[in-house]
């Protein structure tokens, strides 16, 4: 419904209900405001954007007080002017004018308004108060005297976070914000509270004093650590990204970002990065230059070719190269006359690969996540894999949907969670094929061929029906395969599984993937079976397990550090030691690539670079690079071109990156993927043996090269630790304490760490991190000796 | 009728004489010629000469590195880079002023909330090769050192106008 | 009683406390347990002698369900919940507007003298903490002042040393 107002002479037609700050900004009329946020509730407590409203005996508050038919506002008559004016007076009397050495002088709400509505000299003679800063971790820095008591922060932790961190204690001239016994906010969108706070008090701490905002030029660009592709600002000074800013786009992001997309950039100034082209001599790294390298590349590659054939080049990519580079890696390789290129670099299972999607997409829109009514999330670390998407499901949890978790690490969740399933990585099929029993009794629909016999073994738990019923009384469901389901072991029985399920419920399956770019790397053809856009792949290739087992020859590699990106780190480790020649082109100098590589060629990582991310929703983003390339780095879609022309393969006369997502682009043409999978029949579900496994997770701040070299992430308390991570009760089995050494075996390679009790780590499981020293002696999906030391 | 005036003036060089006479008189006046570089001319507190960079008298540098100078150079001769100090504090890693680039126009000195960044008084200075006239932290402080009492006398009576 | 209330520090809650919240709880809707909040604050700190500890008030959070920093807030809001420890009597000397006209300074200063503290402190002995309040709502026997849960009006020197005497 509608009702006609008027706001400074301008007739509108505003939604009945909307407050008039809203019709306000729609309008273009702008109104001071610090407590107002347009994705936060109301609190009308900084009492700024003060308005007149004919018949209203007082000045109303904008932002609080609903339109109604005929109402006529004024925002800048002598009465509301003098009413903002007080109330800026007021707001100035306990702000410390310290501006000068406040890290949001510039872009201040308080200081553009109080040149609007300030006096040029103070009344206030008496002493200011000051409030204590209070540590809020690694990521916030306080200035709490600065503090206005807007309350967006504690609104933010309440509403979005759903984790009360902050809050006002004390009263009057005393309240202060605050966690009242000081802790780090832990929480993996924690940062935004920076973009919230309309003063200085809570700023960004790894970017404290290091720039001003009038000196920085701004370039958006994509954020290249996770699936959902969070549109960015990226801040430049003196050529370097000195700080990343959320970019509104209410279909990805809304106006918030994850703590990882705002502060793992800073990875890309790490001393760590390759600025010269270097090629090992006799044992020795030495640096050269670009023609020579590029030459020693050519030169090599050509040699293997012809001494063992081109069959035993192989390339590996990250997930989180633009969709530029991996199409023009495959065509370089599949020039060359080889298959071998992968991008799913900690995959396992391949069997059913013929089967995939045309890419894994989440199968609905992002903000579609915000209207289901259930999901089903199967083997996800959800809120600290993909933050924004865990943010998608909570809206919808509030709204009532049952949202369901079942995997490896039992994350706490900020919202009603239906159900919780928290088992040993081995049983997860066993408990996906539960569900989907209890689904076919609930439903009585026969089972598909080949289930009864399998699953005769499977018991039908209690929560196997409760997520059943959920899953099937839903109007409008999703089942979601997380990233620590592709990682599985079995994830061609999970994906079976979950398509059946979805099937039975009619709901929409989805996958959560890796990196910022698998669905791209599946569309540019960086998968062996397939080409560009799902064609044939001629020649066909094998996925990176068989091309490790098979020790190939040569070996190129594009942001790859195979310690820490592997899924089998040893398995990569032991081939590319094996292997003749080893090409990495690398933004960084890793000390892996150092021992295993022959060539590293220095390239630049996303804000360098000119490419395009396509997000988990199927959403082609492009961006420009922000900054020149350190060094003499290039982009990697530039050195690709140049390696295809040196080695006179066809199909590299690109030029400009554009140019290469146009091609491929119009060949993938509108083409959608139908994440419905064909079913086939599991092999029988046996009971698990007895016995330890090792539960592994990627830590959210080690997921790419990039992220892991930022300082700040790594002092949080979700960067990786080296430790057992075991539950409470499995410590009393081993009768062990937190900071005890424990000796974990497995097929004769033992290692020690110290024990660290978690919570969410499922019984007679030990959760060790990818990528920690001898983690990747333990194999996931073997049994493993646990004793104390 | 002009014309014939003019005739007999210049006929009889009128006009020599009187600028003769304007020469006659300062023959006679009191003489101004100042013998600089050993005579100066008085000087205003206000003069916009060499810049420097002061200290509190414990010795702490004042500029916090707001680098609002930077920002109203209009000759865009401030360099400034800055960042938290082991203390905590707001500081300047670098700080640089080309004076070839400068108009000295004060800007920087009004602009400063601290006043730190300051024009004194000298304005004989010279420099003898590239780059000796590019001012950095370094100089400018050390030239604040020096003149320290000067400029901390000139901006006490310059302050109630201020 | 859960195991994880245990656990979380519910158990610093005595029974007879308990029942005492219990009985506040039942008077809102169930979905709105923290309606009790002031009055668990209360009780809590009559059970530790006068004054409320950190873990107190997380006991009072997980016992009503509600974010610890909501249940900060309150206690800190209001002047009735100590944070510290106080005495025995806690003496609470209205000084609003009403009893500063009819001489709450005089209470002050008599108060003061007579214990050897000044205002918000208290004596080495425990047994008195004086405190200024606002407004108590007792302006018709102005001066006042609040001991526990009496309120003493119309106050003079002499009738303050008697009440005072009259404490153990």
């Amino acid at each position: 419904m509608l009702v006609t107002i008027e706001i400074d002479g301008k007739k509108v037609q505003a939604r009945s209900g909307a407050m008039v700050i809203e019709a306000a900004d729609e309008l273009g009329i702008r109104i001071p405001r610090f407590c107002y946020h347009k994705k936060l509730s109301i609190a009308a407590n900084c009492r700024m954007c003060l308005v007149e409203v004919e018949k209203a005996a007082k000045p109303l508050p904008a932002c609080a007080t609903p339109v109604t038919e005929g109402m006529r506002i004024f925002t800048k008559s002598r009465k509301a002017l003098d009413a903002q004016k007080a109330v800026m007076e007021f707001l100035l009397i306990n702000h410390p004018l310290d501006c000068p050495i406040c890290d949001q002088g510039g872009e201040c709400e308080l200081q553009d308004v109080a040149m609007g509505y300030g006096r040029d000299v103070s009344r206030f003679a008496e002493k200011k108060r000051v409030v204590k800063d209070k540590n809020l971790g690694p990521l916030i820095s306080t200035d709490m005297t600065r503090c206005i008591h807007c309350t967006r922060c504690v609104r933010f932790g309440e509403e979005i976070a759903g984790l009360r961190e902050l809050g006002a204690t004390g009263r009057g001239e005393h309240m202060e914000i605050g966690t009242y016994i000081e802790k780090a906010v832990q929480h993996e969108l924690s940062g935004n509270v920076i973009d919230l706070c309309p003063v200085g008090a809570l700023t960004n701490k790894p970017f404290r004093f290091s720039a001003r905002a009038w000196e920085m030029r701004q370039f958006p660009t994509i954020a290249a650590h996770d699936c959902v592709g969070s549109n960015l600002n990226a801040h430049i000074g003196k050529n370097k990204v000195l700080r990343m800013v959320p970019r509104d786009n209410e279909l990805v992001n809304e106006t918030w970002i994850s703590d990882r997309d705002r502060f793992g950039f800073e990875g890309v100034n790490s001393d760590d990065r390759l600025r010269v082209p270097m090629i090992k001599q006799n044992g020795q790294w030495k640096e050269t230059d670009w023609t020579s390298a590029l030459d020693f590349v050519a030169t090599g590659l050509g040699k293997i070719a012809s001494t063992s054939g081109v069959s035993e080049i192989g390339a590996l990519c990250s997930p989180s190269s633009t969709v530029e580079e991996m199409y023009l890696l495959q065509r370089f390789i599949r020039g060359l006359g080889s298959g071998h290129v992968d991008h799913r670099l900690r995959q396992t299972d391949f069997s059913d690969q013929d089967a995939a999607p045309l890419y894994p997409s989440l199968g609905q829109s992002i903000e579609h996540l915000e209207t289901v009514d259930a999901a089903l999330v199967i083997g996800a670390d959800i809120r600290r894999q993909q933050p924004l998407l865990a943010h998608r499901l909570r809206m919808a949890a509030l709204d009532g949907a049952n949202v369901m978790f079942l995997g490896s690490v039992g994350s706490t969740y900020q919202f009603p969670v239906a159900a919780n399933v928290v088992v040993d990585p081995r049983c997860l099929t066993n408990e996906l094929a539960g569900v989907a029993k209890a689904l076919l009794k609930q439903a009585s629909v026969n089972p598909p061929a080949g289930f009864a016999e399998s699953a005769k073994a499977v018991q039908v738990s209690a929560d196997h029906e409760a997520i059943a019923k959920a899953l099937k009384g839903a109007r409008n469901a999703t089942v979601l395969l997380g990233t620590d389901a592709i990682h599985h072991p079995d994830l061609s029985t999970l994906r079976s599984l979950a398509s059946l399920i979805a099937q039975l419920t009619d709901a929409k399956l989805g996958y959560m993937t890796e990196g910022a770019n698998a669905a791209g790397a599946w569309l540019a053809g960086m998968v062996p079976h397939r080409g560009p856009s799902g064609s044939k792949g001629a020649p066909a290739g094998s996925p990176i397990s068989e091309m490790l087992r098979q020790a190939l020859k040569a070996y190129v590699l594009l942001g790859v550090e195979p310690d820490k990106d592997c899924g089998d780190v040893r398995a990569a480790m032991k081939a590319m030691r094996d292997a003749n020649f080893v090409v990495a082109l690398t933004a960084y100098q890793s000390p892996s690539l150092e021992q295993v590589a022959h060539v590293m060629l220095p390239v630049a990582p996303f804000t360098e670079t000119s490419g395009t991310f396509v997000n988990a929703e199927g959403r082609w983003q492009s961006f420009a690079g922000a900054v020149a390339p350190q060094g003499d780095a290039r982009p990697a879609w530039k050195v690709l071109r140049v390696l295809g022309n040196v080695m006179h393969i066809d199909g590299f006369e690109f030029m400009s990156s554009e140019e290469v997502r146009d091609e491929l682009r119009t060949r993938v043409g509108n083409a959608h993927p139908d994440n419905k999978t064909r079913w086939h029949p599991p092999r029988p579900f046996v009971s698990v043996p007895q016995g330890f496994t090792r539960v592994t997770l990627v830590a959210p701040h080690s997921v790419d090269a990039i992220v892991r070299r930022s300082d700040a992430l790594q002092q949080t308390t979700d960067a990786p630790t080296f430790a057992a991570l075991v539950s409470d009760e499995t410590a009393r089995e081993l009768s062990v304490r937190e900071g005890q050494m424990v000796a974990m075996a497995q097929g004769g390679n033992e290692i020690t760490m110290p024990v660290r009790l978690d919570a969410r780590v499922p019984r007679g499981c030990v959760l060790v991190y990818a990528g920690q020293p001898g983690a990747e002696h333990l194999d996931p999906s073997a049994t493993l000796t646990v004793r104390g030391i | 009728m002009r014309k014939v005036v003019n005739y007999f003036r210049s006929l009889l060089l009128w006009e020599l004489f009187c600028g003769l006479a304007l020469t006659g008189k300062y023959l006679f006046a009191r003489k101004i010629t100042v013998q600089y570089p050993d005579e100066k001319t008085p000087m205003s507190n206000r003069f916009r000469g060499l810049h420097a960079l002061r200290r509190y008298p414990n010795g702490e540098e004042r500029c916090i590195a707001c680098k609002l100078c930077e920002a109203v150079c209009p000759a865009l001769a401030i360099t400034i880079e800055s960042e938290q100090r082991a203390d905590g504090t707001r500081r300047t890693t670098r700080y640089d002023i080309d004076l070839t680039k400068c108009i000295f126009c004060g800007f920087c000195e009004e602009s400063c909330p601290v006043d730190s960044i300051v024009e004194t008084r000298v304005f004989e200075y010279h420099g003898e090769q590239r780059g000796d006239l590019y001012m950095t932290k370094d100089k400018l402080l050390a030239v604040g050192d020096k003149f320290e009492k000067q400029i901390a006398e000139d901006r006490a009576r310059d302050a109630r106008y201020r | 009683m859960s195991a994880q209330m245990q656990a979380t520090g519910v158990a610093l809650i005595n029974d007879a406390s308990r029942a005492d919240i219990d009985r506040w709880v039942a008077k809102y809707p169930a979905e709105q347990k923290q309606s009790a909040v002031m009055a668990a604050l209360r009780i809590v700190q009559d059970q530790n002698g006068g004054w409320l500890t950190n873990e107190l008030m997380d006991a009072v959070a997980d016992y009503l369900e509600m974010p610890k920093i909501a249940v900060y807030e309150v206690a800190t809001f209001y002047s009735m919940y100590e944070l510290e420890p106080v005495g025995r009597h806690k003496i609470c000397v209205c000084t609003n507007i009403s009893c500063l006209l009819c001489g709450s300074d005089d209470v002050v200063k008599h108060l003061e003298g007579k214990l050897g503290i000044k205002m918000g402190e208290t004596t080495k002995d425990r047994r008195f903490t004086l405190k200024e309040v606002e407004c108590l709502g007792a302006c018709c026997g102005a001066p006042m002042m609040q001991i526990g849960n009496s309120y003493f009006e119309n106050l003079t020197a002499q009738k303050i040393d008697d009440i005072i005497g009259k404490l153990d």
